[in-house]
């Protein structure tokens, strides 16, 4: 390739050992060599060469002197393709890949049939999903190297991306022909053959595939996944007879697979549910030690025929003591009928375990063996599962109880009552007793997650931090560590707590921690697209593509995003005021004591503050040192890392633009999470702030038709139509823009007026708590002079009909008077209310009650330190002199 | 319960058991790099409701000096406490342990316990025929020594057409223990990032 600007010989072979150096990461000795070519007056502007520079510094991680010569050299010849293509490199390590997309454009435009500018260009497009820019650079491709493996693999799989199954199966089939010697156990041929088989199931050509498969089924070294496929192929092709032994097979290499057992009794084309209960019956024999025989027939089975096939499973699991018995038929208790009946068998275990010590009445006067002491002790943990599930906190805690009577150091027993707590609404209680299950076996991680996330519910995030610790690295703080660790779980729940105690920028800060685990988990993928191409693990990698598509998708993603949303619109609603004012507020209304003690409250504040800035302050630096240390580590192997900014909770909190960053979570829900109504909820909260009416009616249409019976929508529409007739009064809007709003309206309200509207909803709806909560809502919006009626509205409702998270929104809503006005009297009459229906929930007990009882317990606990400590000490003593014993009798 | 092989949208969920379970963890792209290398060898035990309560992740290893051929490695395997004494781990081990035969002919499956993990140990040697090869010292970044173990393949070897399924074993009552932690590639139990960056680049 003739450059635009040759060096003469000498020159040119430095450079060319630049190239090398670079390559090899030998970013020093690269540095010297530029040096050596530039320090020659001739060549001191040579543009190539300062490229290279700069692309080495980009190697030592000097980013700013790295695109300083970068671009030097490129403005110095403008017409090198490798000028172009270092720009292009440098911008792809800063992630700017829309840029190094076009500089490697502008690379070929001088030099066409680069390959590797066209390799690194295909990399980029596939990344970017630019699927029609990445057909064409693998054509480029295939044109230039046809005899490549490679070529041909990439050039297919750019026409499956793009859903042209016929030409990405002729490609292949084209090169497979082409393929003569084929060893006996081939790992990447036989991958590629079922990669093409993956491409004809997906082009709808079933029978093709079925031949295909047949066709090289000796060739294909997954046995597994022939089975499966051809299995089902049968099935989808009505060849039922010849799928029968697939799944037989199948499920005798593996009995723990649902979807085997399902595709068997389609094969069987067994439906009728005794039928299929017979099928598991024989399943059961064959493979006595599958659990899946035993579990399954309880989904199908009815009536009486339900209360056989779970009174042996549940009998089984109680005899052998297995823990996670309740958890794996909870999804039973969906359907009622089959709730009562296992709460009717569990209850008479318990009865007859108690009296005589089996299952049941007809076990003992047949005099049959008890069952084992353990039992009783399972039936009692199981009832205070199914009773917690059932909300019936007094009865799920009695029979904890007794099974912790029982067996005080089973550990389970603990973290089901802590369990039963949390559900009650008590997160202070719950968290005592994981803690309390924690301590009896602390090399478990499992428990002490549980009991760091239930720490976190009780708003301790330190505690939480602090048992974390204890399996995290030393040396580094258990928040970095888990940071690093991208353990999102965690972070999720900080930010959840922070939240809940208004350290709202604490709390983004978590949330953009997991927004960046997505973000490099996006990133990830890079390396994978010529690492799987060459291991030929083609289907994985599609999948890996498919699943990155849609990636924030992801539940953890959903929950962060969520809350950092509400922590934005909130701080958008009620702004930090600077530090200064908060405190300067409405000091000269105070008497003097109260100031004197405002001032010496302050001055406290002030030293803690700055103890703490200090503290602060040395964790920073020890943060840093550890960040050098590590860039310092990685320089050699990822100098390609960005760095990013730090996020400082104290900067996130004082955004100027709060709406604008819950739009960035909120976009990737808008695109993913399409089908969960809270999506559009948020939306609407942030356009309806941003006075955008096209937006909250999208918003709005968008909601109603994941459903329209959703009681939040209902306020929605009153408040968008308030907004609207309150915009119109100000302006007109464009022709266009008013028929949708026109014709929207019409759809959403009709000829009605919106008292009409809002009075019809509450009559409609009187029986459910929620709709009124958002009807009383919009009566208080439409006409405040309507605040005690619409008070009454949710107020009055029968408590024994609420539940425990229905109470909790009326309640906070009147506590905090942002939704009716202030209404200090009436949240305390209904918080009163509450306590009587919900007795364990801290949220409705009072202040006092709640201080005297917490010193109570951290008196006791110093206590039993005392004590523990007293203890210690007579044992040491006693070991001394044992130990001085023991001396003198040597 | 449901065991099936992992695919990778399971990837991020195995990793989030992994990080309640265990302590020794691993950057998602370790976990990719798994499921792209060898997408066979890696399974998944779901609940009723798809979530994923147990995993084993596994990989083939370049046979050692004296060898001729490659084995297999259990880099992770974990089970939720709250499902443990389903036998889950060993039928996850096994369903592992036949596709690393089938799929790469290896002729055993390795991996590392922790000295004081005595359940994992118990389920090693008990219940899945796992031997001690040797004490590898102060393996685990805490400076715990670890077991280094072995179990031979060669029944996974014969077609398992026409025989009944013994291999989860006689032994299906071992208790609470599914769980092990293995190093991977890399500097000890923490930051595995750029360990395998060597092989994927």
């Amino acid at each position: 390739m003739p450059s635009s600007d040759p060096l003469p010989p000498k020159e040119g072979a430095l450079f060319r050992k630049l190239l090398k150096c670079y390559e090899l990461k030998q970013y020093k000795n690269g540095l010297k060599l530029a040096k050596q070519i530039l320090s020659n007056p001739k060549y001191m502007e040579h543009g190539e060469t300062l490229a290279m520079k700069g692309l080495t510094l980009n190697g030592l991680g000097r980013r700013e002197e790295a695109y300083k010569y970068v671009r030097l050299g490129l403005r110095n010849d403008l017409r090198s393709h490798v000028c172009w293509h270092v720009y292009g490199l440098l911008q792809r390590s800063d992630k700017k890949y829309d840029e190094a997309i076009k500089c490697y454009r502008n690379a070929l435009k001088w030099e066409k049939d680069n390959l590797q500018i066209l390799k690194d260009l295909s990399l980029l497009q596939i990344q970017m999903r630019d699927l029609e820019g990445y057909k064409e650079t693998r054509h480029h491709l295939f044109t230039l190297r046809p005899s490549q493996h490679a070529s041909w693999i990439g050039f297919a799989m750019s026409y499956h991306l793009l859903r042209d199954y016929e030409m990405a199966n002729n490609i292949l089939e084209t090169f497979s022909q082409s393929q003569t010697s084929i060893e006996a156990h081939d790992y990447r041929h036989s991958e590629l053959l079922l990669y093409q088989n993956q491409i004809l199931i997906e082009s709808s050509r079933l029978e093709q595939a079925l031949d295909h498969l047949i066709k090289y089924n000796a060739q294909i070294v997954d046995k597994l996944a022939v089975r499966e496929t051809m299995g089902d192929l049968y099935i989808k092709l009505r060849q039922h007879d010849l799928a029968v032994p697939i799944f037989e097979s199948l499920i005798r290499r593996n009995p723990e697979n649902v979807l085997y057992y399902e595709q068997y009794l389609s094969a069987r084309q067994v439906s009728e549910s005794s039928a299929v209960v017979a099928v598991y019956r024989e399943f059961q024999e064959k493979y006595p030690r599958a659990l899946c025989p035993r579990r399954l027939p309880l989904n199908v089975a009815s009536g009486s025929e339900f209360r056989t096939v779970a009174d042996e499973y549940l009998r089984r699991g109680l005899r052998k003591g297995i823990p996670p018995l309740f958890v794996n038929v909870r999804t039973l208790h969906q359907e009622s009928e089959k709730a009562t009946v296992i709460e009717k068998l569990t209850l008479d275990y318990f009865e007859n375990l108690t009296r005589s010590g089996h299952f049941s009445r007809e076990d003992a006067d047949a005099g049959a063996a008890v069952e084992p002491a353990s039992a009783l002790v399972w039936t009692a943990l199981f009832l205070a599962q199914h009773y917690d599930y059932m909300r019936d906190t007094d009865r799920a805690l009695d029979y904890i109880n007794v099974a912790i009577d029982h067996t005080p150091t089973l550990i389970e027993l603990l973290i089901t009552k802590g369990r039963i707590f949390k559900h009650a609404g008590d997160a202070v209680e719950a968290y005592v007793w994981l803690e309390e299950a924690q301590s009896m076996d602390t090399a478990d991680r499992y428990i002490n997650s549980k009991c760091a996330k239930y720490m976190l519910r009780a708003n301790l995030v330190q505690e939480a931090e602090e048992i974390c610790a204890k399996f995290t690295r030393e040396g580094v703080s258990a928040m970095d560590n888990l940071n690093e660790m991208q353990c999102m779980w965690f972070q999720t729940e900080c930010a959840l707590a922070y939240q809940r105690m208004g350290r709202w920028g604490e709390s983004l800060k978590k949330c953009h921690e997991v927004e960046r685990h997505f973000a490099e988990i996006v990133e990830d993928q890079f390396d994978f697209h010529t690492y799987c191409m060459r291991k030929m693990t083609l289907r994985a990698y599609v999948g890996l593509l498919r699943l990155e598509d849609v990636l924030r998708q992801h539940p953890f993603y959903f929950k962060a995003s969520k809350c950092a949303i509400e922590v934005y619109l909130h701080l958008y609603d009620k702004p930090l005021k600077s530090e200064a004012a908060i405190e300067e507020i409405g000091i000269e209304n105070l008497p003097p004591s109260e100031l004197k003690k405002l001032r010496s409250k302050q001055r406290k504040a002030k030293k803690k503050a700055e103890l703490e800035s200090a503290q602060a302050a040395q964790a920073q630096v020890k943060r840093e040192q550890h960040q050098k240390s590590k860039q310092q580590a990685s320089q050699e192997t990822d100098p390609d890392a960005p760095q990013l900014d730090e996020l400082v909770a104290e900067k996130l909190e004082r955004t100027d633009e709060p709406l604008e960053r819950a739009i960035d979570f909120l976009k990737p829900l808008q695109q993913l999470a399409k089908e969960r109504i809270e999506t559009h909820l948020l939306a609407f909260e942030v356009y309806y702030r941003k006075n955008k009416p096209l937006l909250m009616l999208q918003s709005i249409q968008r909601a109603r038709a994941v459903n329209s019976a959703h009681p939040e929508v209902h306020s929605c529409i009153i408040r968008f139509m308030k907004s609207l007739s309150s915009a119109l009064k100000q302006q007109r809007f464009n022709e266009n823009v008013q028929q949708v709003l026109d014709k929207a309206t019409k759809e959403l309200i009709g000829s009605k007026t919106l008292q009409q509207l809002n009075d019809e909803f509450i009559a409609k709806h009187n029986a459910s708590i929620l709709h009124l909560y958002e009807g009383a809502r919009s009566l208080y919006e439409l006409d405040p002079s309507k605040k005690d009626t619409a008070i009454k509205l949710v107020t009055n409702f029968n408590p024994n009909k609420l539940r425990l998270e229905e109470a909790i929104k009326v309640y906070t809503a009147l506590r905090d008077g942002d939704v009716f006005g202030e209404c200090e009297e009436e949240a305390a009459a209904y918080q009163q209310a509450c306590q009587q229906r919900f007795q364990y929930a801290r949220i409705f007990r009072n202040i006092e009650e709640l201080e005297a009882q917490l010193q109570e317990k951290e008196a006791a606990k110093l206590r039993a330190e005392e004590e523990q400590l007293q203890l210690n000490h007579v044992d040491s003593s006693e070991a001394i002199s044992v130990s001085a014993t023991a001396v003198t009798a040597s | 319960m449901n065991i099936r092989c992992a695919k990778p949208e399971d990837l991020m969920t195995m990793q989030h058991c992994n990080l309640l379970c265990l302590p020794e963890n691993y950057q998602m792209k370790y976990y990719f790099y798994h499921g792209l290398t060898w997408p066979q060898l890696s399974y998944v035990a779901e609940d009723d409701k798809g979530g994923i309560v147990g995993y084993v992740l596994a990989k083939m290893e370049e046979p050692e000096p004296n060898e001729e051929s490659r084995h297999g490695h259990i880099t992770s395997l974990a089970v939720k406490r709250s499902y443990r004494r389903l036998g889950l781990a060993q039928k996850l081990m096994n369903q592992a342990s036949q596709a690393m035969v089938e799929c790469f002919n290896a002729q055993y499956v390795s991996l590392h316990v922790r000295k004081s993990n005595r359940a994992a140990l118990n389920l090693y040697t008990n219940s899945l025929k796992f031997k001690i090869i040797e004490v590898e010292p102060k393996y685990y970044a805490d400076g715990e020594d670890a077991y280094a173990m072995r179990r031979d393949l060669s029944e996974f070897a014969e077609d398992d057409d026409d025989k009944p399924n013994t291999k989860d074993g006689a032994n299906d009552e071992t208790t609470g223990v599914d769980k092990t932690h293995l190093k991977a590639i890399g500097s000890g139990g923490h930051n595995h990032h750029g360990g395998h960056d060597g092989h994927c680049g």
